[in-house]
C-alpha cells in the first residue's frame, strides 16, 4: 500500500468518527431539550455533551492534522525560497509532533492515578476512560503529521501553497 | 512584561507556520516548566482537556451544522430568487440581491466563510456575465459576507460571551441593528457603484413575483426566525436552540424541498466537525497559556499600564479598536478573540465599559479584519471565486470597508446602535 493511499484510508477513518461524535451530539443536545420540555431533566446531560465536545475537538483536530487545515499564518513561510520553506515546513512539523508526544506521553501517565475517578453524573463511568482521549488522539495526530511530512517537503519544493488539502477555513467565521 | 515575551515567543513560533493552537500549547509547556519544574508536565493534559470541555461552545458545531445543511438543501436559491424580486428593480440590482441575500443567509449561517462561499459561488459569475467588473463582484460578496457575523446567530458572538463570560443571547440581539445597517450601507455603497459604472436593473418590481418567491423560501426564512425567537425569549438557550437548528435544517432539507441528500448531508458533518476541532483545539490550548498568564496576573498589569495613561472609557475604547483592527489584519478572528479576550477583559470592566457592548465592538472589528489583508479569510474566498487578485478587489473594497468602518464607529460611540434592542427588553 503506498502512502498516499494509507493517507486517504485515513482521512475516511477519521471522517467517519467525526461524523459519528457529530450525530451523538446532536442527538444528545435534543433529548436533552425534549427531555427538559416534557419536565423530565437528564442529570448527566451537561456533563455528557461536554465530554463529546472535547472528543470532537481531539478527533477532529486529527483529520485537520491530516487534511493540513489546523489554523496557521503561512503567509510569510509562503514567500521563502523553495529550500528554506521546506526546512522550516519540516521543523515546524517536527516541532508539532514533539509536542503531541509530550501530551500523549504525560496524558497516559496520568491515566493511571485516574483509576478510581468516576463521572459526577454516571457513576459508572470512569473518568480514565473519558480522558484517554488525549493520548489516543495524540498518535493519531502524531501519525497524521508523519504521513503528510512527504508531501508537505514536495509541494515546498515545487510550489508555495504545500498542504495536501487547501485550508478550509476552520476558524474563519 | 511577561505578556510581551510570551507574546512574542507566539507570535515566532506562528510566523513559521507552526498551527496557533500547538504554538500556544508551546509557549506554555516551556512557561509551566520554567516556574514550575517537569513535575507540571502530567497536569498539561487535564488543563487541555479541560479547555475543550466548554457547554456553552457546543452551540458552535451545532450551527455550522445547521448552516451548513441549510445550503446543501437549495437554499441559497431560494433566497437569492426571493432577493432578485424584492431588490432586482433597483440599478446595479444584483448587486442589491447579493448584499440582501448575504442579510437573509445570515440569520441561518453564523460564519462569514460559509456565506461567501455559498451565495459567491453563484452571484459572482451571475454578476461577472451581467458585465459587472470581476472585482467589483467579489468586493461586494465579500464585504456582504461580514453581516452574517453581525446578526445573529453568529460564531464569533459565541466564542466571545464565552471567552469574555457574558450572555451570548444579548451579544445576539445587540447585533440585529447594526446588521441592518450594515447591510443598508452596503447597498448605498453598491448603488454608487452602480451609477458610476451604469449597471443594469434585473426585473420589474412585482408583488405577484415578491409572493411567490417568499411563498417558496418560507420555511428556511421562518423556522430560523422562530429558533431565534425562543433563544432570545429565553425558552431556549444558544446551545439547545442550535440544536433546534440542525433539527428544522434537516426537516426543511429532506421534508420541505426534498433536495438533502446523504453525501450532502455527510459532507456537512464532516466540515462541521472539522472546522469546530480547529477552533476547539485554540480554545484547549489557550486554556493552557491562560493558566499561567492569571497565575502571574498579566491581565491586570495590562489593565494597570493602560489606567496609568488614560481612565477614560472612549480613548479606551479607541485603543482597542486600533489593536483589533490590526490583530484582524495577521489573525484569523477566532484566534484573536480566544487570545486578546480573556487579556483585554479587566480592563474593559475596569474603565466601565459593558461587556455586551464590547462584544459587538470586537465582533464588527474582526468582520472588518476578515476584509483586510494578508489574512482575510472571506476576501480570499471571493477572489478565488471571482479570479481575480486579492489587489484589484482590495481597491474596491476599500470603499465597502469604509462602510463597515463606519458601522464599527457607530457602535463603538453611539452605544444605543445595538445596545438599545437590549436595554428594551434585557435591562
Amino acid at each position: 500500500m503506498t502512502l498516499e493511499r494509507f493517507r486517504r484510508g485515513y482521512t475516511v477513518a477519521l471522517e467517519w468518527i467525526v461524523i459519528a461524535l457529530m450525530a451523538i451530539l446532536f442527538i444528545e443536545v435534543s433529548l436533552g431539550v425534549i427531555y427538559r420540555t416534557v419536565g423530565v431533566a437528564l442529570v448527566w446531560y451537561d456533563e455528557v455533551a461536554s465530554i463529546l465536545l472535547a472528543w470532537l475537538t481531539f478527533y477532529g483536530s486529527a483529520l485537520a492534522s491530516v487534511k493540513r487545515a489546523h489554523i496557521g499564518c503561512p503567509e510569510l513561510v509562503d514567500i521563502a525560497p523553495p529550500r528554506v520553506r521546506a526546512g522550516v515546513r519540516v521543523f515546524a512539523q517536527l516541532a508539532t509532533i514533539a509536542f503531541f508526544l509530550l501530551m500523549g506521553w504525560m496524558g497516559y501517565s496520568v491515566l493511571g492515578a485516574l483509576e478510581s475517578d468516576r463521572l459526577v453524573s454516571l457513576p459508572e463511568v470512569p473518568v480514565a476512560w473519558v480522558q484517554s482521549v488525549v493520548p489516543i488522539s495524540a498518535v493519531l495526530i502524531v501519525l497524521a503529521e508523519i504521513i503528510t511530512l512527504p508531501g508537505v517537503v514536495a509541494a515546498s519544493m515545487r510550489d508555495k501553497r504545500p498542504g495536501a488539502v487547501e485550508v478550509t477555513g476552520g476558524a474563519s467565521h | 512584561m511577561e505578556i510581551l515575551i510570551l507574546f512574542a515567543c507566539v507570535l515566532a513560533l506562528v510566523l513559521i507556520d507552526i498551527p496557533i493552537a500547538v504554538a500556544l500549547g508551546i509557549v506554555a509547556v516551556v512557561a509551566a516548566v520554567v516556574t514550575h519544574g517537569v513535575g507540571t508536565l502530567p497536569n498539561l493534559p487535564l488543563e487541555l482537556y479541560n479547555g475543550a470541555t466548554n457547554f456553552p461552545l457546543i452551540a458552535i458545531p451545532l450551527f455550522i451544522m445547521a448552516g451548513a445543511i441549510m445550503n446543501a438543501s437549495g437554499i441559497s436559491q431560494r433566497l437569492i430568487a426571493f432577493a432578485s424580486a424584492l431588490l432586482g428593480f433597483i440599478r446595479g440590482g444584483l448587486a442589491m440581491v447579493s448584499i440582501g441575500a448575504s442579510m437573509f443567509f445570515a440569520e441561518i449561517s453564523g460564519s462569514a466563510v460559509a456565506d461567501v462561499s455559498a451565495l459567491g459561488s453563484i452571484l459572482i459569475p451571475a454578476m461577472k456575465s451581467k458585465g459587472y467588473p470581476s472585482p467589483l463582484a467579489a468586493a461586494v460578496l465579500s464585504s456582504a459576507a461580514t453581516l452574517a457575523v453581525i446578526i445573529p446567530p453568529s460564531i464569533p458572538m459565541i466564542l466571545y460571551a464565552v471567552m469574555a463570560e457574558t450572555s451570548v443571547v444579548q451579544l445576539f440581539v445587540a447585533g440585529i441593528v447594526p446588521g441592518v445597517l450594515g447591510g443598508l450601507g452596503l447597498m448605498g455603497m453598491a448603488y454608487w457603484f452602480a451609477i458610476r459604472y451604469n449597471l443594469p436593473i434585473e426585473e420589474k418590481f412585482q408583488w405577484a413575483r415578491v409572493r411567490k418567491t417568499f411563498r417558496e423560501a418560507f420555511w428556511a426564512f421562518t423556522l430560523p426566525v422562530i429558533i431565534l425567537g425562543a433563544i432570545f425569549g429565553g425558552f431556549v438557550t444558544a446551545t439547545e436552540g442550535a440544536a433546534m437548528a440542525v433539527f428544522a435544517a434537516l426537516f426543511i432539507g429532506l421534508v420541505v424541498y426534498r433536495e438533502l441528500d446523504l453525501k450532502q448531508l455527510k459532507q456537512a458533518m464532516i466540515e462541521g466537525g472539522q472546522q469546530t476541532a480547529v477552533v476547539m483545539l485554540l480554545v484547549a490550548a489557550s486554556a493552557l497559556l491562560g493558566n499561567y498568564l492569571t497565575e502571574v496576573q498579566a491581565p491586570q498589569h495590562l489593565a494597570q499600564a493602560v489606567s496609568d495613561f488614560t481612565t477614560n472609557k472612549w480613548a479606551v475604547l479607541a485603543i482597542l479598536n486600533v489593536l483589533f483592527l490590526i490583530l484582524g489584519m495577521f489573525l484569523h478572528s477566532a484566534a484573536a478573540i480566544i487570545l486578546v479576550v480573556p487579556v483585554v477583559m479587566p480592563l474593559v470592566r475596569a474603565a466601565g465599559i459593558d461587556p455586551v457592548h464590547f462584544g459587538l465592538i470586537v465582533t464588527v472589528n474582526l468582520g472588518i479584519g476578515q476584509q483586510t489583508p494578508p489574512v482575510a479569510s472571506v476576501l480570499m474566498v471571493a477572489c478565488s471565486i471571482a479570479k481575480s487578485t486579492v489587489w484589484e478587489v482590495t481597491r474596491v473594497n476599500i470603499y465597502f470597508i469604509m462602510v463597515l468602518v463606519t458601522i464599527l464607529l457607530l457602535v463603538t460611540y453611539v452605544p444605543v446602535t445595538g445596545m438599545g434592542l437590549v436595554d428594551l427588553f434585557y435591562r
